[in-house]
């Protein structure tokens, strides 16, 4: 009688361990979330909840603040003037400025032209005037803008014992190309504290 | 029976410490002050909640939405939220837009926002519809 309850404690226990380390060789895993929500993985980068959020602070700050009410037309002509990348990481501005053309474009009050500015569509679209000049024979008009978006993101690292604080300024300015005056610019931070490895607690 | 008593108030006392420590060591509550009679006209709306989770609601309670119109046509929508513990806490909000025919929009902004409150702290969330076409939200809490 004792054996058998000995053998039947040993089975269990047999389980119980296979159960335990079969847990660990778990497969590898993926799941699809919501990139723009909570669910993202938080680094001490910019991860794509950032980028959404700086895009979405930036254009009610510039919807909010009434810069396109006195455009000369509508929509307003934009030329999306240079992006300058000071951080220490290696990110495609596109990450912000693509959200942000989307949402001006959606407002209707914005157009964006691609004959002016830097980049691969610049050329493009500056070469695709040329060449319906030559075929028309007539010069082609192109609609020069009537203001440039210029935007910068720096990077600041402040370190304090085992916790390091990545600070992330999203500058912005639109400019009146007629004027050469700043008609609106905004700053947005997102600042992002790492702990260390070692630490207890928070 | 004497050592007990004296025991039982050596504990007492202990705890009753600790408990001071503790309150205060978390206390980050927010005083504000602001004018006796605002001179502010907001545009109130009347709005239906839905509450799905008991134990958020608790914690973060929207007090009013006002709207307003920015850029001749884009509605603007404030809420302002109000964080219903001593202690500082992070919830996620999002705006959704919907137009005239009830279709969602599924605007380029409608993305999960952290918004960090100190203990009892009230304060206001707002975002723009980048759609003229916007004429209702929804807007969502989650922990």
């Amino acid at each position: 009688m004792k054996q058998t309850v000995s053998s039947k404690l040993l089975g269990v226990l047999a389980l119980g361990a296979m159960l335990t380390f079969s847990g660990c060789e778990t497969a590898t895993e993926t799941r699809t979330v919501d990139a723009k929500g909570p669910q993202a993985i938080n680094t001490a980068a910019i991860n794509s909840q950032d980028w959404a959020n700086a895009a979405d602070q930036l254009i009610n700050s510039l919807l909010s603040g009434g810069a396109l009410n006195n455009a000369p037309r509508t929509p307003a002509i934009l030329a999306v003037d240079r992006v300058i990348n000071n951080t220490q990481l290696m990110v495609d501005t596109d990450l912000l400025i693509k959200k942000i053309r989307v949402a001006l474009t959606n407002t209707g009050k914005v157009a964006i032209t691609n004959t002016l500015g830097l980049g691969e569509r610049a050329v493009v679209a500056s070469e695709a005037a040329e060449l319906e000049e030559m075929q028309s024979g007539k010069k082609a008009k192109t609609l020069v803008p009537d203001y440039t978006l210029y935007a910068k993101l720096i990077q600041q690292t402040d370190k304090n014992g085992k916790v390091t604080q990545n600070t992330y300024a999203f500058q912005m300015s639109l400019v009146q190309v007629k004027t050469g005056l700043t008609v609106w610019e905004e700053e947005k931070q997102i600042a992002k504290q790492t702990r260390g490895p070692g630490a207890i607690g928070w | 029976m004497k050592i007990k008593l004296h025991s039982v108030r050596v504990v007492a006392s202990l705890w009753a410490g600790g408990a001071a420590l503790l309150l205060a060591g978390c206390a980050s509550n927010v005083n504000s002050y602001e004018r006796a009679e605002s001179q502010a006209t907001p545009n109130y709306i009347a709005d239906k909640r839905v509450i799905t989770d008991n134990t958020l609601a608790g914690l973060v309670r929207v007090v009013s939405i006002n709207q307003s119109t920015v850029s001749g046509n884009l509605l603007k929508i404030q809420a302002t939220v109000e964080n219903l513990r001593n202690s500082t806490r992070n919830v996620n909000y999002k705006f959704e837009w919907i137009d005239q025919d009830g279709m969602a929009l599924d605007s380029a902004n409608e993305t999960w926002k952290t918004l960090v409150l100190q203990g009892r702290e009230t304060t206001t969330i707002s975002t723009v519809s980048v759609s003229p076409r916007a004429v209702d939200f929804k807007l969502k809490f989650r922990e």
